[in-house]
């Protein structure tokens, strides 16, 4: 039994295989709820729950009209798909024992973080939905909004990259001569067990829900799940997709989330052709596209999305806690602008809703999706040789010189 | 191990967050003199694979397995 189990919680999973049940899973989901794996639009409803709780009048707010601000984060599936999310991954963390808090040395990057934070937060809300909402719901979903966010995202990425490079950001680590000890290993290992009590009392609400007939509820608590223990298993960071390629030509995360959304794009259009639904389509617009770049730019400034911190905050690295916060400051600062400032005004109004399943019908709308995907993927795999082939001739004339 | 090399410097990224393992690995293999041994203590659960796997990419090889030490791994590459 413990040769089963041991690899299961204790080593990573490859991500190809978790995006591609992810994939599956999301697919799954839109299926029984006619809604999607979404993150973002919970923290905006979150900012506006505070908003409320410091007695600030909301009630003339579009965006939060737009999102359905309703009840509390406890009874919206939305909530549970958030908190669900989290504690899938405080489970699986726990039963690998690989909880320990960790802080970074660098006190800059609590800054960066939060900023990092605030600008992706605003980045996703304006364009209606972070990368989930476009790559892994958009896409499938055949909404013309998630092709200009992805090349907008790579767009904002690559200008976060190259302020990642500079020596300012980054900080000097501490580089000592001759070996260091390691720390001392504690001999107890307990995490297992607190994460078992945590899933027994979690799988316990899940079926609470559905005994007394709050079937979305325990949906969202139990696809929330689903996807937490998945995105911490398969260390799903769709920051880094983009990000190391620029960085360092590596290539892995983003050829999984792109295998990922295949699959689920197929899985999708048979779903909406048995079932009869009608698919998810998000204006596309100017904002779109700014709030693409700005996600890109904050992400990587932050380290990570709306997806990524919550599995890293619940490995225990408190540097996403500023993130969290800059993510909820962000998306309700958005909401503000939305109406109060000029942001519907220039960037939203003279957008519309484009759904290829309406313009070109299924078969179309399929095959431009998997054209799309493969030149994705194909450029991916050109930017990793052009990356290697440049670091061959630097090693080159290194050599050379010495 | 104690018949393994002792190691030449000691990167200590305990607290550091992904990208920052990998740069700070890569930057400080790419700073030494071929040959020399470099130590990376890190516990972010990412460069538990980014960092050996683009250790190998760009070109460094491993002085012996990694070492898993609790919640953070061992890493022992030669520039």
């Amino acid at each position: 039994m413990k040769s089963l189990i041991q690899p299961i919680f204790t080593r990573y999973w490859n991500p190809y295989v978790v995006l591609l049940i992810a994939g599956v899973l999301s697919a799954l989901y839109f299926g029984l709820t006619s809604t999607v794996w979404a993150v973002t639009g919970e923290f905006t409803r979150l900012g506006g729950d505070l908003l409320l709780l410091f007695g600030v009048d909301i009630s003339g707010w579009q965006y939060f009209d737009m999102v359905h601000l309703k009840g509390t984060t406890w009874n919206r599936p939305d909530g549970w798909i958030v908190w669900g999310m989290f504690i899938g991954a405080l489970i699986m963390v726990l039963f690998s024992n690989s909880f320990k808090i960790r802080l970074p040395k660098q006190k800059r990057r609590y800054i960066q973080g939060l900023v990092g934070g605030i600008i992706a937060g605003f980045g996703a809300r304006l364009a209606l939905g972070c990368n989930l909402a476009a790559f892994f719901t958009g896409v499938p979903q055949f909404s013309i909004h998630s092709w200009i966010f992805i090349v907008a995202t790579g767009i904002g990425t690559f200008f976060g990259a190259q302020l990642t490079k500079t020596r300012w950001w980054k900080g000097k680590p501490t580089l000592t001569r001759g070996a260091a000890k390691p720390s001392n290993v504690k001999k107890r290992v307990i995490q297992p067990y607190v994460g078992g009590i945590i899933a027994i009392l979690y799988i316990g609400l899940i079926i609470y829900f559905f005994a007394t007939g709050q079937k979305f509820l325990g949906l969202g608590a139990m696809f929330g799940l689903f996807f937490g223990i998945l995105i911490e298993r398969g260390q799903i960071c769709f920051t880094s997709a983009f990000r190391d390629l620029f960085l360092v030509g590596r290539s892995v995360m983003a050829k999984a989330i792109i295998i990922g959304m295949a699959v689920s794009s197929i899985l999708t259009v048979i779903v909406i052709s048995i079932y009869d639904l009608t698919p998810i389509t998000q204006i596309a617009a100017m904002s779109t596209f700014v709030g693409g770049v700005l996600f890109g730019v904050g992400i990587v400034m932050a380290s990570g999305c709306e997806t990524g911190m919550m599995y890293r905050l619940m490995e225990g690295q408190l540097l996403f806690l500023p993130v969290f916060a800059g993510n909820i400051i962000g998306a309700t600062f958005l909401a503000y602008a939305w109406d109060h400032l000029w942001v519907y005004n220039v960037l939203v109004k003279g957008g519309s809703k484009i759904n290829l399943l309406d313009s070109i019908g299924p078969v179309g709308a399929i095959s431009a999706t998997l054209v799309m995907l493969g030149v994705l993927y194909a450029l991916t795999v050109y930017w990793e040789k052009r990356y290697h082939r440049k670091l061959a001739v630097k090693r080159g004339m290194k050599a050379h010189v010495s | 191990m104690s018949a393994e090399k002792e190691a030449d410097f000691t990167l200590d990224l305990r607290g550091e967050s992904c990208p920052y393992p990998v740069i700070y690995t890569l930057e400080t293999l790419e700073g030494m003199n071929k040959g020399e041994l470099l130590q990376v203590i890190t516990d972010c659960p990412g460069s538990f694979r980014n960092v050996p796997e683009e250790a190998l990419a760009h070109g460094y090889t491993f002085a012996q397995d990694p070492v898993q030490n609790g919640q953070e791994y061992l890493f022992y590459i030669y520039a």
